[in-house]
């Protein structure tokens, strides 16, 4: 099989499920640079996003056996395990990332205002998601790459429930539309 | 609340960005697999969402990928031992009882016959015993037949026994197969109606999934594609997390050819 084979997602799982090296390396390449960036893009910093970045791999190595296609696709699978493992790291490191990332929340998300423009510009979201409204970044974030949940965003931003919830929407249907053209 | 509501409340992105809490996570995906509404938008969201990580992507450094692979210590392609299938034919269909009783009654018949005209001619007499003994050895075949079919009817019947649909995994091939599996007494036929008659020198092969690797359940016999027949998989199955099919050289191999992967399928 050369390198350039591609393989549907069943046929992964499968190349993977028998542990074959060629699965790996299909895996490594095609997925290695999003899951690194994606855990990059938590922690924001080279050294441990590539300790998650292993542990990841090992992960998604030793549990596709778990695996359930009927659940979703095999790449959200492999980008959830990459996304809580950084997000997983990110807490464990506690004080140390806390200092460096949420005392920036704190002065980002203070009662007068959010200065989000500020917040996105230390977090380097700005460069990658062109046009979408800084009301709808900061919640991408939270979620996404800072683990939080929907309560934990709303008690954050101060604002309703529901507001973070069709914000969401909102954020993603305006990402629709960047990457479906 | 409506399906359309439900979509504008913004619940399923925020699924998607895991921003929700276990339950209502689970909540979601109940929600999801009642509508295929639902189902729909959320691919949609998911799409986006594989798009929108992309454009994140970063190239991790080059010494990493073996340092990563170093770490999973596997012997790979250490497949099963191949065991071949007993062939069972089971021919469920109507049209075989027709048939026996037109045999036994053909046979009664000339039996009759026999007896009422038995003093004619020895030559005719032998040639027609030798017929007899064919149609007796006929209606042997045929009792066995029956017997098949009540076992059959009888596997079917079984509560325990479920259908796994493998469905074709090559695009604009639609192919199927369907594996009859009774978890409990570890028994399966397999039946390979929708698959196209293997090339000479070819034969399909079953494997399952047991602890995420492929094992070895066997080759199918070569005369089953297109047919309604089934065939017993010999081997003890009771544990198995999906089940294919793929096209092996004559005789199984002892692991999967990946691009030769014809059908797969899930037990529900």
């Amino acid at each position: 099989m050369s390198s350039t084979t591609v393989y549907t997602e069943e046929e992964l799982v499968l190349l993977l499920q028998r542990q074959s090296r060629e699965g790996f390396d299909y895996l490594y390449r095609q997925y290695g640079a999003v899951l690194y960036g994606v855990i990059f893009k938590v922690l924001n910093d080279e050294q441990t996003a590539q300790d998650v970045l292993q542990d990841a791999f090992v992960k998604i190595w030793k549990n596709i056996g778990q695996y359930n296609a009927a659940k979703g696709r095999l790449y959200t699978w492999m980008l959830n395990i990459a996304r809580n493992s950084a997000i997983d790291k990110l807490r464990s490191k506690g004080e140390i990332m806390k200092g460096k990332i949420l005392s920036g929340d704190d002065v980002v998300y203070s009662r007068d205002g959010m200065k989000t423009e500020q917040r996105t510009d230390t977090i380097g979201l700005r460069k990658t998601v062109a046009g979408l409204k800084p009301e709808y970044e900061v919640i991408i974030d939270l979620a996404y790459f800072k683990g939080y949940t929907l309560d934990e965003i709303a008690k954050t931003l101060e604002i309703p429930l529901g507001t973070v919830k069709t914000r969401m929407r909102s954020a993603m249907q305006q990402l629709r539309t960047v990457f479906n053209n | 609340m409506s399906t359309t509501e439900y979509i504008e409340s913004g619940a399923l992105e925020a699924y998607i960005l895991g921003a929700l809490t276990r339950e209502e996570a689970a909540e979601v995906e109940r929600n999801i697999s009642r509508s295929t509404e639902l189902t729909a938008e959320l691919k949609a969201i998911e799409e986006t969402m594989l798009r929108f990580t992309s454009s994140f992507s970063k190239e991790p450094p080059a010494y990493l990928k073996d340092k990563i692979w170093s770490t999973f210590g596997t012997d790979s392609n250490a497949g099963p031992k191949l065991i071949p299938l007993q062939p069972e034919y089971r021919k469920p269909a109507t049209w075989k009882y027709a048939a026996i009783w037109i045999a036994l009654a053909g046979s009664a018949a000339l039996n009759l016959a026999l007896w009422n005209q038995g003093k004619e001619a020895k030559e005719q007499n032998n040639t027609l015993a030798t017929q007899v003994n064919q149609m007796q050895a006929q209606q042997q075949q045929l009792t066995a037949l029956v017997t098949e079919y009540q076992k059959n009817k009888s596997m079917m019947a079984d509560t325990g026994m479920q259908t796994i649909v493998m469905h074709t995994i090559k695009q604009g091939h639609p192919m199927a197969a369907t594996l009859y599996w009774s978890k409990t007494k570890g028994e399966a036929y397999v039946s390979i109606d929708a698959l196209p008659a293997p090339p000479k020198g070819m034969q399909y092969q079953l494997w399952v999934m047991q602890g995420g690797k492929p094992v070895d359940m066997g080759v199918i016999g070569i005369d089953m594609a297109n047919t309604p027949n089934m065939q017993k998989v010999a081997k003890l199955l009771t544990s198995g997390e999906a089940f294919a099919i793929s096209l092996e050289k004559e005789g199984g191999s002892p692991t999967p050819t990946m691009e030769n992967i014809y059908v797969m399928g899930k037990p529900s």
